[in-house]
């Protein structure tokens, strides 16, 4: 799966924010592969490292405005998870490969593209 | 035996035109346990999902994909199809190949589209059915509080048939509704008279909650009452604890250094003012009058309401001068602006300033300076009484309640959480509700309509005495649960309580009436116990599988 | 003749707030709405998050909606309006005339295909703002060809599913119901009505509505004249509220207006932005989160501009008396945002005389009795939302739900004497 970003969206904001920027026409790099998860809580620090192991060039996590979390703590314990996974592939001396968490509403379709977008880049500086 | 899936694609009306559907479908007819491929141009529509269901019956198939526009529409509708067709409706996965593939990308996204049919293939091999069912509750309600809200709201669900615990801390009901009385003229005697011989409303003074247990539909609350301790059973909590006031002494530093001097003078706050209008045996009447307030409190939308309102009641009966010292009016509640520029068309004065007056004393009177932004000077005044600015804070007990319930407060420690998905009058918890001053400075229309709207829920809640759920959608495997009550502690819901099983072990056990469905406990469970049926470990995993491995 | 329990007139955030209370509570419900798509205004609201959210509550009106439509307990009517009420207490009689669609919007699947075909400029047929609900194609009578008589069937016979058809004409029904919820919003107010402002004649001058709108949009804010950065930008508050022809505060201009100057500020550190005001409201979830963050970098003047005028390099002028330096002051700016306030609906005289149903003297629907703010005179019949005075978009919702509240006693009260449904 080599240049895949597999992106976990929560089903409260960025899902809604990507079907948005469907609707709008808006586009972005066609290797993203949408995990849909209710709540970016859901998603485990396992879930973010198997997608690395397959290949994945960058993981995103995608979950609702800090302070709006649908269920209150979801998108703050998705952020630590994202922190740890980082520290975890540095102490294994493994860069180039992005884990990053953004967070956007479901009426801000512009925000899902510009994270896809930035993803890429950081990916393409790394050379791979 | 492999499970028999079929694959449904729609080509949206013949409209997505950069998908090779053609190859598409010959590719998807290779993913293992894949029976059927079928191809559609509406299967949106009634004719579309005919077929499918007759597709469904005639294959034999036992889990379906559907590759199309996005599930946020057309999942719940599709869900019912695969019901008529015989299935299940959780033995479905969708692929978005519409909203999310076709439409974002340029040139050709026949790989992706494929891609994203086999990520949905992958996930609905591993899913479970699930059942729904109706459970029980109780349909007694728990209201906290004695004063306005409370006890208009027990008398609202008494009128939709609920029974009604009224739980005061104080020995009678009614206390805080003096300036509401004074204000708005209703009669706090005839609502309380009312709320005593409400035979569906049972009254429980010098009473306070010690403990609660439970989940919505059966919470147990211990109560501490002047006889001993009570356990009762509710299936919603409501909380109408009210508000306080504060005279805010930090704004006005020259209160506290001069106390001397001061502690002979006339300040005082709203309510004492309230007393000393409709006090008809008053010495003296006061001929010149001083308010503040917004000066350290935003949340001032009371007292605005507070200093119009006694403004106005001490023009009509005293003729007084009156000045008022603010920094912004609130009018941001019904009928405000009109009863600001009634105040101002009787003379009462306002003076803005952007930093708190200087308050000392002179003479015997109480001395205020503040520079007028109007003017652009500053203005002295000597007045006989001034109406000190207050803080606006929740009802002691606050904190209390808050940790016995386990329910944060916003950063004014106010009640709900400042997230905007708790819509007014709810909390994260599902069965517990706020309403009134313990949940924010509200003038009155806020306030009825909060008692209002928290009647509806809670009677849409419990009046048919159950509940739908869907059974054990997130279940702690009683085997591999080893009760380190992490999923306890991480639950946004409070769902999750420690039962006993088998007579000896404990295990976590989440309810299926409070359980909101986020998946965190399933995270975080260091035995990897928690089963989020749909969303499960092997269910998010297959989906990586099978990424770029065609 | 149809029958359900209740009919909500309206479909912005205040009745479908009420739909879903009574639906959820096992109510059936006809939501009607006149235009094509539900959701009202503040459907089209941006999200104003920085770096944390700023608890606008514009995502909440999508996921109800969202909730609204998949409902099993409600029916929606759009392009619908009522004519008349007869009937009595518990069982009310309305009369609904449904203006033709033209693209039927159970068959339409937004394919897209009709607006490709279409030979007008602009096109006649096209996709509603994205995020309508239903997302079904609208055609246009005002730019389709065939309304002006001449011969084209390029969309009708483009389309897959056969949605199309141009031989409908309005359709009366007739529902019977137990009672009546109105939310049928508010008008922005119209800011050309002070012309002195600029608005309509000089582009940079834009209303807060516009500002959501082109947020949503575009996702950033440009200049409408040329495209650039802006990076001198005033907020005008009060603008239709609080002056001769609207004596009451719209109580959402100030939270929007800092909401939105936060917003570009998180985007842009470096714009300036002014905000003139006469009493900040500052009240409600958010406010403590800006101000702390941006109370030393945004310029607020106390006092209300009544003039702008456009200077020869396209700067706009904005001519105010500075209260706290007591003289008359001129800044220049390049884009000027007019926080306009929240109207009673011009429609509201209409449904008022059909209903019979009161307005108060400020335009809005009145209330029965001040302790009570959904009863209207007439039984059976409640005011939901900013139809009867301005509301932000939580206490819409609260009120939808009040509402609901009432006329669910309306029912259990019927059903005990045995009249209605």
């Amino acid at each position: 799966m080599n240049g895949c970003i597999v992106a976990f969206c929560c089903e409260h904001s960025a899902y809604p924010a990507a079907d948005l920027a469907g609707k709008l026409r808006l586009h972005y790099p066609e290797n993203i592969r949408v995990i849909r998860v209710p709540c970016a809580g859901r998603v485990d620090v396992i879930h973010i490292l198997k997608a690395l192991e397959k290949g994945a060039a960058a993981v995103l996590v995608l979950g609702c405005e800090d302070g709006a979390c649908h269920h209150i703590t979801g998108n703050t314990r998705a952020k630590e998870r994202v922190k740890y996974c980082n520290m975890l592939l540095k102490e294994v001396q493994i860069d180039g490969r992005p884990v990053a968490m953004f967070n956007l509403s479901p009426n801000a379709p512009h925000k899902f593209v510009s994270a896809v977008n930035e993803i890429t880049k950081i990916i393409k500086e790394s050379g791979r | 035996m492999e499970t028999k899936i079929g694959v449904f694609l729609c080509n949206c009306g013949g409209a997505i035109k950069n998908i090779d559907f053609d190859a598409a479908v010959k590719k998807v007819a290779k993913f293992p346990g894949v029976t059927c491929v079928n191809l559609s141009s509406d299967l949106c529509l009634e004719e579309g999902k005919k077929k499918m269901i007759s597709c469904i019956r005639g294959e034999n198939i036992e889990r379906v994909v559907v590759a199309a526009c996005s599930p946020e529409f057309q999942e719940h509708i599709l869900r019912e199809v695969l019901e008529k067709a015989g299935l299940n409706g959780h033995l479905l996965s969708m692929a978005n190949i519409r909203e999310q593939c076709s439409w974002t990308h340029d040139g050709d996204v026949t790989e992706k589209a494929v891609e994203l049919v086999k990520m949905a293939v992958n996930r609905v091999r591993l899913l479970q059915p699930m059942e729904k069912k109706e459970l029980p509750v109780n349909r007694e309600v728990l209201v906290v509080g004695g004063g306005f809200s409370a006890s208009n709201t027990a008398l609202q669900l008494s009128r939709v048939g609920l029974r009604t615990t009224l739980l005061e801390k104080e020995a009678v009901l009614g206390a805080g509704t003096e300036e509401l009385e004074s204000f708005y003229g209703f009669d706090t005697g005839s609502m309380i008279s009312a709320v005593e011989v409400d035979k569906n409303i049972e009254v429980l003074t010098s009473a306070q909650m010690t403990e609660v247990g439970g989940k919505i539909g059966d919470f147990s609350v211990r109560i501490r009452q002047e006889g001993g301790e009570i356990l009762r059973k509710y299936g919603a909590i409501v909380l109408a604890t009210g508000h306080q006031t504060e005279l805010a002494l930090d704004s006005e530093p020259q209160l506290r250094a001069e106390d001397e001097a001061i502690s002979g003078l006339n300040i005082v706050s709203q309510e004492q003012f309230c007393c000393m209008l409709g006090n008809s045996g008053l010495e003296t009447e006061p001929k010149t009058i001083g308010f503040m307030f917004d000066f350290s409190d935003e949340n001032s939308r009371f007292t605005t309401l507070a200093t119009l309102n006694n403004a106005l009641e001490a023009k009509k009966k005293w003729g007084s001068e009156i000045y008022v010292f603010c920094k912004n009016v609130k009018v941001d509640s019904e009928g405000m602006e009109k009863l600001y520029r009634e105040a101002r068309d009787c003379g009462v004065v306002f003076l803005k300033s952007e930093a708190p007056p200087r308050i000392t004393a002179e003479n015997g009177r109480v001395k205020i300076e503040a520079k007028d932004v109007f003017l652009g000077e500053d203005v002295i005044l000597a007045c006989d009484v001034l109406v000190a600015e207050e803080l606006y804070l929740p009802a002691e007990g606050a904190e209390n309640l808050s940790s016995l319930l386990s329910i944060r407060r916003d950063s004014k420690g106010f009640f709900q959480d400042e997230n905007v998905h708790l819509y007014p009058v709810g909390s994260e918890k599902k069965g517990v509700f706020f309403i009134g001053g313990c949940r924010g400075d509200l003038d009155l229309g806020r306030v009825l309509t909060d008692i209002s709207s928290v009647v509806m829920k809670v009677h849409e809640l419990l009046s048919s005495g159950k509940i739908l759920v869907e059974l054990e959608k997130v279940k702690a495997d009683p085997q591999k649960c080893v009760a380190c009550l992490t999923c306890i502690r991480v639950c946004p819901h409070g769902a999750i309580q420690l039962v006993r099983v088998d007579g000896s072990k404990e295990v976590a056990e989440i309810s299926d009436l409070a359980c909101d469905a986020c998946g965190i406990c399933a995270a975080i469970c260091p035995a990897k116990a928690i089963k989020f049926q749909g969303y499960r470990d092997e269910e998010i995993l297959a989906q990586i599988e099978a990424i770029q491995e065609l | 003749m149809e029958s359900k329990d209740v009919l909500v007139v309206g479909s912005g955030i205040s009745g479908v707030a009420s739909a879903l209370e009574l639906a959820n509570a096992g109510v059936s419900v006809y939501l009607i709405e006149k235009e094509a798509v539900i959701g009202g205004h503040s459907a089209s609201f941006c999200c104003k998050a920085t770096d944390i959210c700023s608890k606008c509550s514009a995502c909440v009106v999508s996921d109800k909606i969202k909730e609204a439509v998949i409902h099993p307990q409600i029916t929606l009517l759009t392009n619908s309006t009522i004519k008349g009420l007869g009937g009595e207490l518990g069982n009310l009689h309305v009369e609904i005339i449904q203006q033709p669609r033209y693209v039927d919007e159970e068959r339409c699947i937004a394919c897209g295909l009709c607006t490709e075909v279409c030979p007008t400029d602009p096109k006649a047929i096209y996709p509603p703002f994205a995020e309508a609900t239903p997302f079904s194609y609208i055609l246009d009578e005002g730019l389709c060809l065939r309304f002006k008589g001449e011969r084209c069937d390029l969309c009708r016979g483009s389309c897959p599913t056969k949605a199309i058809e141009f031989e409908l004409k309005p359709k009366e029904r007739e529902l019977n119901v137990g009672a009546i919820i109105v939310a049928t919003g508010f008008d922005v107010f119209d800011a050309r009505e002070k012309g002195s402002l600029g608005y309509g004649r000089y582009p940079n001058v834009l209303t807060g509505l516009d500002l959501e709108q082109i947020f949503t949009r575009e996702g950033y804010l440009r200049l409408p004249t040329n495209g650039k950065e802006p990076q001198n930008i005033a907020f005008i508050q009060c603008i239709g509220s609080r002056d001769e022809g609207h004596g009451y505060c719209s109580q959402v201009c100030c939270k929007y207006a800092m909401k939105l100057a936060g917003l570009i500020k998180y985007q842009n550190p470096d714009t300036q932005v002014t905000i003139f005001y006469i009493d900040l409201q500052t009240t409600g979830k958010g406010f403590a989160q800006f101000y702390e963050k941006y109370k030393e970098s945004i310029r607020f003047v106390r006092g209300v501009p009544v003039e702008i005028l456009q200077t020869i390099s396209g700067e706009l002028e904005v001519r105010f008396e500075d209260i706290s330096q007591g003289k008359v002051c001129r800044d220049n700016f390049d884009l000027v945002v007019l926080s306009v306030g929240i109207s009673p609906g011009k429609n509201s005289w209409d449904l008022a005389r059909i209903l019979g149903i009161n307005l108060a003297d400020d335009g809005f629907f009145d209330i029965k009795h001040p302790l009570s703010s959904n009863e209207t005179n007439i039984d059976g019949v409640f005011v939901a939302g900013t139809c009867q005075g301005p509301k932000d978009i939580p206490d819409s919702i609260a009120h939808g739900i009040a509402a609901a509240s009432k006329a669910m006693q309306v029912l259990a009260e019927s059903a005990s004497q045995g009249r209605g449904n």
